[in-house]
């Protein structure tokens, strides 16, 4: 069994008499792209912040490639790579002064294949503040990569950015982990984190609600799992009930049924086309999404 | 330290691009020195012998306490500083830097002013010019000290604003920089003798021009240092 590069362990932090996190363990595996979601205020960016070294925790251990982020916080820094939820650098600040001063701290060489990988090679002399939002995000992220680090903690790196902006991220993301980096990856978007992620850890109330990998996630929904049908001359047009799947609505030549059990009731409803001899145009099956599954543990509050 | 002196050419050159530090940092105490050398100096001519000192305490005491601590704040607020932490940059080395720089800007303006007084509005030369630099830098380090110390404690910019304003006015009425400050209630005299422009201006006046100072020198010069 691969050794943990990040282990929290029963973790806990306490504002005042506000608890932010309570108890959360977890383990995280080279290699792995992890994912944590959470509502505002679940306690997501003060684990984070315990990992980074930002903050110190009330209770709990943390370990990150052997390291103890408070004890070995130089070594961390040659490890961990952050991009933080809310930071910015100053808006006088030149794209190349960033790379430089952050290049010197961790003792490398400015980085060219960083620079051309994100296309900053247009953006160096320009003063952070005079960047778009998605620019703004690709440089912090080429800055979170200098001293090439075992472990990159990306909070919500994508908040804010727009479509084309977030394809770009997202296919940066994809790199990295073909590269063999480990991720950490905050976020609100529940595509992003279905896409990119192995793992997902729903927080709520600084709790750990529930882990694994988004097809687990999905599976453990009480939702069902829609099938929607177009057929040539509707013949499945109010059908009704059939015996697997529950008739749902009709809406623009395609009919809805909800199901349990997918493959049984997709057959019995292509055999009802095929006995009415009526060609099927448009056959989709959606499972319940990773944002249904993660409302109901909201509105719910499931608890691992 | 190869890092911490990239951090310093670099804080250095983003304050000459930051607007707002170079408004406090040279454009209104340059303008403040070409009007009080040519028009103020003329209705209060006691003022022009020392004219480079109480302009360079003007200047050093706006540009550290008026500048500085603003932004430190914004550092910080803003999430600059937790990006800096967080990429490897000690607080402590974002915080020198930012002091340095300050100090080598200030020291900058100090020494035009010093270098013009004499020429553009008659101000006399110093008799002791190494009194007048130790003088100088004493000022700076305290004032920059000061400014840092406003800026760390402060919770956000209003609050930075008011502590700023707290020290920089009594500074500019107090301290005997643009009137004497025997002139002064006691009271006001006594609350003066907590301000560093007011040590400052007494150790320049003994150290720096040999005029009668209204204790040591050398003892106002250490006040200055003791509380930076």
């Amino acid at each position: 069994m691969k050794r943990p590069i990040l282990a929290v362990n029963n973790l806990r932090k306490k504002y005042g008499d506000v608890i932010a996190v309570d108890g959360v363990s977890l383990e995280i595996y080279p290699g792995e792209v992890f994912g944590i979601l959470g509502p505002n205020g679940a306690g997501k960016t003060t684990t984070l912040e315990c990992i980074e070294s930002l903050r110190v925790p009330t209770a709990g251990t943390i370990t990150v490639d052997g390291l103890h982020p408070i004890k070995d916080r130089a070594l961390l820094r040659k490890t961990l790579g952050v991009q933080l939820q809310r930071s910015a650098l100053p808006e006088v600040m030149l794209v190349k002064e960033a790379l430089a001063l952050i290049s010197a701290w961790k003792g490398v060489p400015v980085p060219g294949q960083l620079i051309r990988r994100f296309g900053l090679e247009e953006l160096k002399n320009k003063q952070y503040g005079q960047l778009s939002t998605g620019q703004k995000r690709r440089v912090e992220l080429a800055l979170a990569l200098i001293g090439a680090p075992k472990l990159v903690v990306l909070d919500e790196p994508t908040a804010g950015v727009d479509v084309q902006g977030r394809a770009q991220l997202h296919e940066a993301i994809r790199g990295l982990k073909a590269e063999g980096i480990t991720l950490i990856l905050a976020t609100h978007d529940m595509a992003e984190a279905e896409s990119l992620c192995d793992r997902i850890a729903i927080l709520i109330g600084g709790k750990l609600a529930t882990l694994g990998t988004p097809e687990q996630l999905t599976a453990a929904s009480k939702a069902q799992t829609r099938i929607i049908i177009r057929t040539r001359h509707g013949s499945l047009l109010g059908q009704g009930n059939i015996q697997k799947a529950t008739y749902l609505r009709e809406s623009e030549g395609f009919a809805y049924w909800l199901c349990k059990d997918t493959a049984p009731a997709v057959m019995e409803l292509l055999g009802e086309a095929i006995r009415a001899d009526d060609p099927v145009e448009d056959l989709r099956v959606e499972r319940p999404s990773l944002e249904e599954r993660f409302l109901e543990i909201v509105q719910g509050g499931e608890s691992a | 330290m190869k890092a911490f002196w990239q951090q310093l050419i670099i804080q250095l050159r983003m304050d000459l691009r930051d607007k707002s530090i170079l408004l406090v940092f040279y454009l209104v105490p340059l303008g403040f020195y070409a009007v009080v050398g040519s028009v103020f100096s003329a209705v209060n001519p006691e003022i022009k012998p020392v004219l480079a000192a109480t302009m360079a305490i003007f200047s050093i005491t706006m540009g550290a306490i008026i500048g500085l601590p603003p932004a430190l704040v914004k550092l910080r607020e803003a999430g600059s500083l937790r990006a800096y932490q967080a990429s490897g940059i000690p607080s402590i080395a974002v915080l020198i830097s930012l002091g340095a720089s300050a100090f080598i800007h200030l020291s900058i303006v100090a020494l035009i002013i010093f270098a013009s007084a004499p020429s553009l509005f008659g101000a006399e030369m110093p008799q002791n010019i190494s009194g007048y630099l130790v003088t100088l830098a004493a000022l700076l380090l305290c004032s920059v000290a000061v400014g840092l110390l406003v800026g760390a404690t402060a919770k956000n910019q209003p609050t930075a604003m008011m502590l700023s304003q707290a020290i920089f006015l009594p500074s500019l009425m107090l301290s005997g920089i643009m009137f004497p400050a025997n002139l002064l209630p006691s009271l006001l005299q006594y609350l003066g003798s907590v301000l560093p422009a007011t040590h400052s201006m007494r150790a320049f006046r003994g150290l720096a021009y040999g005029l009668v100072a209204e204790y040591s020198a050398p003892l106002a010069l250490l006040t200055v240092i003791g509380i930076g």
